[in-house]
């Protein structure tokens, strides 16, 4: 019989036995959220790597860089050969000269002094050692290693520089990380577990003389067990939930500061991952207390 | 009605409990079972309980043919039995009145039904003033008769006392013993393991005496010295 009253009175039984265990349940707690967070964290980090990587894709731009020591006149003749290939969007060719690269690079350095010096003698000196740059657009991605290839061809051109080779090093590195963090959690998971499972084979212990008359005057499974279960779930509870709080105001503060020094990033915001952060820090939470719960009471799911 | 068919029962550890028990107690009966320690006893109110599965034979309780009867029906089959052990097992943080309702709780009575019918119970072994007591405020007998009612509060058909004088002053077991009478005659069947040699010969009740795991004699009227 699940009346409305023996309900109630389990989720009792079991917030009593909790607080009678409470330096384990404060471990299990401590331990799942440790768990939750190092999940949230990883997740935002590939979410974020991802995000970057899509700007990137979208970005659908190479870099030609010219010989060096080119003329005016040269420089004028490549970019007319680049304007010529088809896959080039010809609006969106940009001439980037040598000084332009020179004044970035001096602006990147300000609050260096000895390299800002470097800069300033090798102005003085007309010795600029940065090429002349296009930075072109192209209109069909699956078309780039041929367009690569003409322009490569194009007498005057030192280098192309496709951004695809930057997004295939980030993608690498999106890997190692979803790498280390999937062995990391299933290791944090373990423990977690096992910690659930000390901690509700103890209020199992303590409460074994209960158990026993329950059995005897015939409670039924479902009614000796559902307490250690509740545990499970209000252990998870009060882990997956302050770990989202935390979550959310560690991540929103990282992204503050980070976001103000690297501009050329840019950040998911928590809002767009709250919902499912939630859904997921909570079943995790749950599913974690349920299981370890489940093993220490499989003595007891017999008759 | 409680029908042992052959029954043995033996452990992993190789001991041979109950060695082709066949016996029957029928709805009302009351008995004692008598015998020394290791003789089988235990052993054969855990096969009542289904504590322990037996080994071979059939045995069939209230109608529950417990070598078939699957696990999740066996909380429903404890319902018949109410169950009294020497050391009492009462909760001791929990009053009279808690220790009793506890029964009822664990197989989902509602509270309005506990609360009408844990003084009834209790009346019936005249507890009815301790409601408010904890185990600890009582004597060895009171305490007995706690866990009497609460052997009875699910109204089951058989009621097991395993040794349940065997705790309490001389002086108050005949009130236990009196009061598990007083539940035979309101048509509970009783089953009684003692080793009170006094009471068993005084109440004149059937005597099954156990040795080595066989049952050497069954008698109505019997004596506890027929071992």
């Amino acid at each position: 019989m699940r009346s409305r009253y023996s309900l109630t009175y389990l989720i009792g039984q079991s917030i009593k036995s909790l607080s009678r265990n409470s330096m384990m349940t404060l471990a299990s707690v401590a331990v799942l959220l440790s768990c939750l967070l190092v999940m949230g964290t990883f997740s935002l980090l590939v979410l974020n790597i991802d995000h970057n990587l899509e700007k990137l894709g979208d970005m659908n731009q190479l870099v030609v860089f010219c010989d060096v020591d080119l003329t005016e006149r040269e420089v004028k003749d490549v970019e007319k050969k680049i304007r010529a290939i088809d896959n080039v969007d010809g609006q969106s060719v940009k001439f980037v000269s040598k000084d332009d690269v020179l004044k970035e690079e001096k602006a990147k350095y300000k609050n260096n002094e000895k390299t800002l010096e470097l800069f300033n003698d090798i102005e003085r000196n007309k010795k600029n050692p940065y090429p002349d740059n296009f930075v072109i657009t192209y209109k069909d991605a699956s078309k780039v290693e041929d367009m690569e290839y003409e322009i490569s061809k194009i007498e005057g051109v030192e280098k192309v520089n496709c951004r695809a080779d930057l997004a295939e090093s980030i993608e690498n590195l999106k890997n190692g990380v979803v790498f280390i963090f999937i062995w990391f959690l299933a290791i944090l998971f373990i423990v977690s577990v096992f910690v659930i499972i000390n901690t509700i084979k103890l209020a199992v212990f303590s409460r074994r003389q209960e158990i026993s008359i329950m059995r005897y005057v015939g409670a039924t499974r479902w009614f000796i067990t559902t307490p250690f279960i509740f545990e499970g779930v209000i252990i998870g509870l009060l882990s997956s939930l302050p770990a989202f709080g935390i979550q959310w105001y560690a991540y929103s503060t990282v992204v503050k500061i980070v976001a103000e020094d690297y501009t050329m990033l840019s950040f998911m915001s928590f809002d767009q991952v709250k919902i499912i952060m939630l859904i997921a820090f909570v079943g995790v939470g749950v599913i974690t207390g349920i299981i370890g719960s489940v093993i220490s009471l499989r003595k007891y799911l017999k008759a | 009605m409680i029908e042992f068919k052959n029954v043995s029962k033996k452990y992993s550890n190789g001991t041979l409990a109950l060695d082709d028990v066949s016996l029957t107690i029928n709805d009302g009966e009351f008995v004692f079972i008598v015998g020394e320690s290791g003789a089988g006893k235990s052993t054969m109110l855990k096969t009542l309980f289904r504590e322990e599965k037996i080994s071979a034979g059939k045995l069939i309780v209230d109608g529950y043919d417990l070598t078939k009867t699957p696990n999740r029906k066996i909380p429903y089959y404890r319902r018949k039995l109410g169950i009294v052990f020497q050391d009492f097992r009462l909760f001791p943080n929990k009053t009279v009145f808690e220790n009793v309702a506890f029964a009822m709780r664990a197989i989902g009575v509602p509270t309005k039904e506990i609360n009408r019918r844990v003084p009834q119970i209790l009346s019936i072994v005249n507890l009815q003033d301790k409601l408010k007591n904890f185990p600890r405020e009582l004597s060895g007998g009171e305490q007995q008769r706690v866990a009497l009612a609460r052997a009875l509060a699910n109204n089951p058909s058989i009621i097991i006392a395993d040794e349940p004088t065997g705790n309490i002053d001389p002086k108050l077991s005949l009130e236990i013993m009196n009061l598990l009478i007083k539940i035979h005659k309101i048509g509970k069947t009783v089953i009684v393991v003692t080793h009170e040699k006094n009471f068993v010969d005084y109440f004149k009740q059937r005597v099954i005496t156990i040795k080595d795991g066989h049952v050497v004699d069954d008698k109505i009227g019997g004596m506890f010295d027929a071992q």
